[in-house]
């Protein structure tokens, strides 16, 4: 019986609500163009990272990722890390 | 027929000097306006680094249009590109349903403005990196 306490216990000290980025700053406009501003969301593989690591609200993950599929085709950022170019 | 906002983007092969540049973006602003479309903004980047090759190029030199248009307009556009070879890649998003051009326009009014905070700012930021 406690076992399953303290798991809930040690989450609610770790789990802290992050707040979409998008929805606290009003300003910060999706572009697909933006790539320095899309570089924030991919892994360094160039994933898409997903909402829970980056606390992200559900419509604006919908809008980053069609910014981020866009942003690939146009050679913006890479599909991933093997056919990207070394700086 | 009504005009709707979009907005292209398009990568131009490295290789070309910039008068040639400036004649397909001419050429391209040209099929938007002779169909009776509505150009805000042509914004030309300067040379950048691809994220991957394309062509066997390594850079290129993208360009932005911000424009009001007939749907028709977007078929014809998309055309040309394909046939173009100096194009290498490009892309055609609706903006808006509607178009109106004069609040278009503003955004690119306000952006200026903050472009010039903005470089201020981060001048100031790479200098600091280099310092680390």
């Amino acid at each position: 019986m406690q076992r399953p306490q303290n798991r809930y216990r040690r989450r609610r000290i770790y789990v802290r609500r992050k707040i979409c980025r998008f929805c606290a700053d009003k300003s910060i406009v999706l572009d697909f163009k933006d790539a320095d501003l899309l570089k924030h969301f991919i892994t360094e593989r160039g994933k898409i990272l997903p909402r829970r690591v980056t606390g992200t609200c559900a419509k604006h993950q919908r809008r980053l990722t069609n910014a981020v599929k866009k942003a690939r085709i146009m050679a913006l950022i890479p599909f991933t890390s093997g056919h990207a170019l070394k700086d | 027929m009504k005009l709707r906002h979009y907005e292209t983007m398009f990568l131009l092969h490295p290789e070309l000097n910039s008068e040639d540049r400036d004649e397909a973006v001419e050429k391209f602003s040209n099929i938007i306006t002779e169909d009776g479309g509505q150009i805000v903004n042509i914004d030309k980047w300067p040379l950048k680094k691809l994220a991957y090759k394309v062509q066997k190029q390594t850079h290129g030199y993208y360009v932005v249009i911000d424009f009001g248009a007939k749907g028709a307009t977007i078929h014809e556009l998309t055309r040309n590109f394909r046939l173009d070879e100096r194009v290498m890649k490009f892309i055609t998003t609706k903006l808006d349903d509607e178009f109106d051009p004069e609040e278009a326009a503003k955004k690119y009014e306000q952006k200026e403005q903050k472009e010039d905070v903005q470089t201020t700012e981060t001048s100031s930021d790479s200098s600091e990196e280099k310092e680390e």
